[in-house]
C-alpha cells in the first residue's frame, strides 16, 4: 500500500478520536462521523475512509480478544479471560471464540498487537527450540 | 514431606500453564532486505524481531504506523501477512576465547565448517562507548611489524589508527602483516613464561569484500600460524546489506570481551567505506531522508560510536582499532574519508605513486600521522627512530628541488643520499613482519653508517643479510634489546660489535 500523507493521516486520527467512547469505538459515533463527512465531503475522502477504516479496525482490535482454542472452552472461562483482559487494558473486552487443532491443547488469546499463548504446541516448539 | 514435595509440584503447575506473552505486527511488504511491519506497537528500537522459518531482523525505524526492521537472512522465506514477533532483546553475538581461531558471519554463525562455536557468553552487537573516567591514556606501544610505521607512525593500544589509500596499494597486507605480527609476539611472550606478557587478540571484520580475498586473508593467516589468536567476522559481498552493515559492530563486541576481561585485542575493519555503502542502501530502502553523496544525516555517528568502543581502560583491557578506508584516485576529501579520518587518532596514507615505484608498503610519510606519538613508542626505537621523520620529509622537499638542477652541494647531495638509503631500508615484502629488536638492529646500522658503503639497491637486501645474521647468531643480543627495551653504552657496543662481525662477512 502506497504511504498514506501525513495530512490525511492526522485528518483521519481526529475522525477515530471522535469515533471513541469510554474508551472504545461507539457505533453511534462512528454513524456520526460517516454522515458528517457524506454531508460535507473533503478532499480525497476515499483515501480518508481507508485510513480512517484501518485505524477503527486496529481500535476494534484491541476491544477483541480473538480466543483459539483446541479444545471445547467453558463459558466462565471466557468471561474470566474477558474480565482479565478489560482490567489490563482498562477497556471493555469482547471475546471471538474459533477453534484451532494445531494448538494441540491450550489456548491462544489475540488482542490488538499482543498475543497471550499458552499452549502445548507452543511449549512443544520452546522445547524444540531450545534443544 | 509429602507437602514439601507438594507445594514444589504446584508451583511447576503454575509455571507450566502461564501463558507467555508477545507482541506482534504483520509484514506489509518485503523488499531489498527491509520489511515493513504493520502492528509491533511495543517494540523497541534496535531490537531482535522474530520472523517465520526462524529469520531475524532488527528494528531500526518506529514510524507512526509501521516498523521497518532490516531481514538478517533469507528474505525469500518471508512474504506479506506473515507474523512478526518481539522478541525483548538486543541483536547479541557469542563472545570469547572460543571464538579465535574461527570464522563467523555477522551474527556470530560459525562458517568455516568446523562445527559450533565454544562459547556460552553473549556481548550486544550494540553498546553504548566507554565513558571518559574509565579511560586511560594510551601509552603502550603495538608493533605492527612494519619498519616505517613502527618508527615513525607508531600505535598503541586503545588507539584508533586509519589506513587510507586508493584500491591496491596493500591497505589490507599492512592489516594482515599487524594481525601476523601480534601472533608471533603472541607465541614468544607466551612462550617466554613472563607472567606480565599480554598477548594481543585480533579480529578481522571483512566487509563487502570478495569472497576469494577473504579466503586469500584467511590462508595468508593460516599459513603464518596466525589464525589461532584470530577470529575473522565476514559479511561478503554477496551478504545481504544488513549483515555487512552490522558486521563490524559484531566484531566490536567480540573485541570488548577481550577488553572488559583485562586482555588486549586489536581489530581490524575491512573497509568502513563499504560499510558505508550498505548502510547508505540500507537508509534509503527505509526512506531515511539523505545528505551528502546520498548517506544518510547520521553516517558519521555510524562511524564514530563504532571506533569508539575501542579505548584503553583502566585496570582492564584495551582494543586497539584499524579502520580502513578506500579512497578514489587519492581523493582524502570526499564524505567518508574526512569523517574517519577526524574520528581516528591519526592515519596511514598509502600513495599509488609510491606503489606503483616499487615503494611497499607504499606509506606516504608527509601525509602519514600517529596523533598519540612517541608516547607509544619504546625507548629503543625512539633512540634508534626518532629523527627519521624529519629526515624523510627533508629527503622529499629537497628531491623536489632537486630535479630543477644539476649543480648540487656536498651536503645536498649527502641528504638525498641518505633519504634514498632510508626509503630503500624500508621497504619490506607482505606478510614479513619484522620485530621491533630486529628493526631497531636494522635502523641503528643506518645511523652508524653500514649501509653507506653499499650500493643504493642493495641496501634493502643488505638490511635483510643483517637481519639473518642477528636471527642465527645474535638471538641473545636480540632478547637482551627486547628485554631491556633501551639503549645504553653497553648495549650499544655489543650491536656495533655483531655488526662488524656481520661486516667481517661480508668482506670475506
Amino acid at each position: 500500500m502506497a504511504t498514506v500523507p501525513a495530512k490525511i493521516r492526522v485528518y483521519a486520527k481526529k475522525l477515530v478520536q471522535l469515533s471513541l467512547s469510554g474508551g472504545g469505538v461507539s457505533a453511534e459515533q462512528v454513524a456520526a462521523v460517516l454522515l458528517h463527512l457524506e454531508k460535507n465531503p473533503p478532499a480525497r475522502l476515499p483515501l480518508i475512509l481507508q485510513t480512517y477504516h484501518k485505524l477503527i479496525a486496529v481500535e476494534l482490535a484491541k476491544s477483541e480478544a480473538r480466543v483459539e482454542h483446541a479444545g471445547p472452552v467453558a463459558a466462565d472461562a471466557l468471561a474470566a479471560i474477558a474480565t482479565s483482559l478489560g482490567k489490563r487494558y482498562s477497556r471493555t473486552v469482547t471475546t471471538v471464540t474459533k477453534p484451532n487443532p494445531a494448538l494441540l491443547a491450550g489456548l491462544r488469546v489475540r488482542i490488538g498487537d499482543d498475543v497471550y499463548e499458552s499452549s502445548v504446541s507452543s511449549q512443544l516448539a520452546a522445547l524444540a527450540s531450545a534443544s | 514431606m509429602s507437602t514439601v514435595l507438594a507445594q514444589i509440584e504446584s508451583q511447576i503447575a503454575k509455571l507450566s500453564s502461564k501463558a507467555v506473552r508477545k507482541n506482534t505486527g504483520v509484514i506489509t511488504t518485503v523488499a531489498d532486505g527491509v520489511a515493513k511491519v504493520d502492528g509491533l506497537s511495543e517494540v523497541m528500537y534496535n531490537e531482535m524481531v522474530a520472523f517465520p522459518n526462524g529469520v531475524i531482523g532488527i528494528a531500526l525505524n518506529l514510524g507512526e504506523d509501521e516498523v521497518g526492521c532490516v531481514v538478517l537472512g533469507d528474505v525469500s522465506q518471508l512474504k506479506q501477512g506473515d507474523e512478526v514477533q518481539t522478541t525483548g532483546k538486543l541483536l547479541s553475538v557469542p563472545v570469547g576465547k572460543g571464538l579465535l581461531g574461527r570464522v563467523v558471519d555477522a551474527l556470530g554463525n560459525p562458517v568455516d565448517g568446523k562445527g559450533p562455536v565454544a562459547s556460552t557468553e553473549f556481548y550486544p552487537v550494540e553498546k553504548i562507548a566507554p565513558g571518559i573516567m574509565v579511560r586511560k591514556s594510551v601509552s603502550q606501544p603495538l608493533f605492527t611489524g612494519i619498519q616505517a610505521i613502527d618508527s615513525m607512525i607508531p600505535i598503541g593500544r586503545g588507539q584508533r589508527e586509519l589506513i587510507i589509500g586508493d584500491r591496491g596499494t596493500g591497505k589490507t597486507t599492512i592489516a594482515v602483516d599487524t594481525i601476523i605480527n601480534q601472533a608471533q609476539i603472541n607465541r614468544v611472550g607466551l612462550a617466554s613464561g613472563d607472567p606480565k606478557f599480554r598477548p594481543v587478540y585480533s579480529i578481522y571484520v571483512a566487509i563487502g569484500q570478495k569472497n576469494s580475498n577473504i579466503v586469500r586473508t584467511i590462508a595468508a593467516l593460516e599459513a603464518a600460524g596466525a589464525l589461532e589468536f584470530t577470529c575473522i567476522v565476514a559479511a561478503p559481498a554477496a551478504d545481504n546489506a544488513a549483515n555487512q552493515y552490522l558486521a563490524p559492530f559484531s566484531g566490536a563486541a567480540i573485541g570488548e570481551w577481550f577488553m572488559e576481561n583485562g586482555m588486549d585485542a586489536l581489530i581490524v575493519f575491512d573497509d568502513l567505506s563499504k560499510h558505508a555503502v550498505a548502510y547508505r542502501q540500507i537508509s534509503l530502502i527505509l526512506k531515511r531522508p539523505s545528505g551528502r553523496e546520498a548517506y544518510p544525516g547520521d553516517v558519521f555517528y555510524l562511524h564514530s560510536r563504532l571506533l569508539e568502543r575501542s579505548a584503553r581502560l583502566d585496570g582492564k583491557g584495551s582494543l586497539t582499532a584499524l579502520p580502513i578506508i578506500e579512497t578514489l584516485a587519492g581523493d582524502v576529501s570526499a564524505y567518508i574519508p574526512t569523517n574517519v579520518i577526524s574520528i581516528t587518532d591519526g592515519q596511514i596514507f598509502l600513495e599509488t605513486d609510491l606503489f606503483n615505484q616499487g615503494i611497499r608498503p607504499a606509506v606516504s610519510v608527509g601525509l602519514s600521522v600517529s596523533r598519540v606519538g612517541s608516547a607509544a613508542q619504546i625507548k629503543v626505537t625512539k633512540q634508534v627512530g626518532g629523527k627519521l621523520k624529519g629526515e624523510l620529509a627533508q629527503f622529499r622537499e629537497l628531491a623536489a628541488f632537486a630535479q630543477f638542477g644539476s649543480d648540487l652541494d656536498a651536503k645536498t647531495r649527502a641528504q638525498l643520499d641518505r633519504g634514498s638509503r632510508i626509503v630503500e631500508l624500508f621497504k619490506q615484502p607482505a606478510f614479513n613482519p619484522i620485530t621491533i629488536e630486529l628493526q631497531a638492529v636494522t635502523i641503528y646500522a643506518l645511523q652508524k653508517g653500514y649501509y653507506d658503503s653499499v650500493d643504493l639497491k642493495k641496501v634493502t637486501a643488505t638490511a635483510v643479510s643483517i637481519r639473518e645474521f642477528f636471527k642465527t647468531r645474535q638471538d641473545a643480543l636480540l632478547t637482551e634489546i627486547r628485554t631491556k627495551a633501551a639503549l645504553d653504552k653497553d648495549l650499544e657496543a655489543k650491536i656495533i660489535a655483531a655488526l662488524d662481525a656481520w661486516k667481517s662477512t661480508q668482506s670475506a
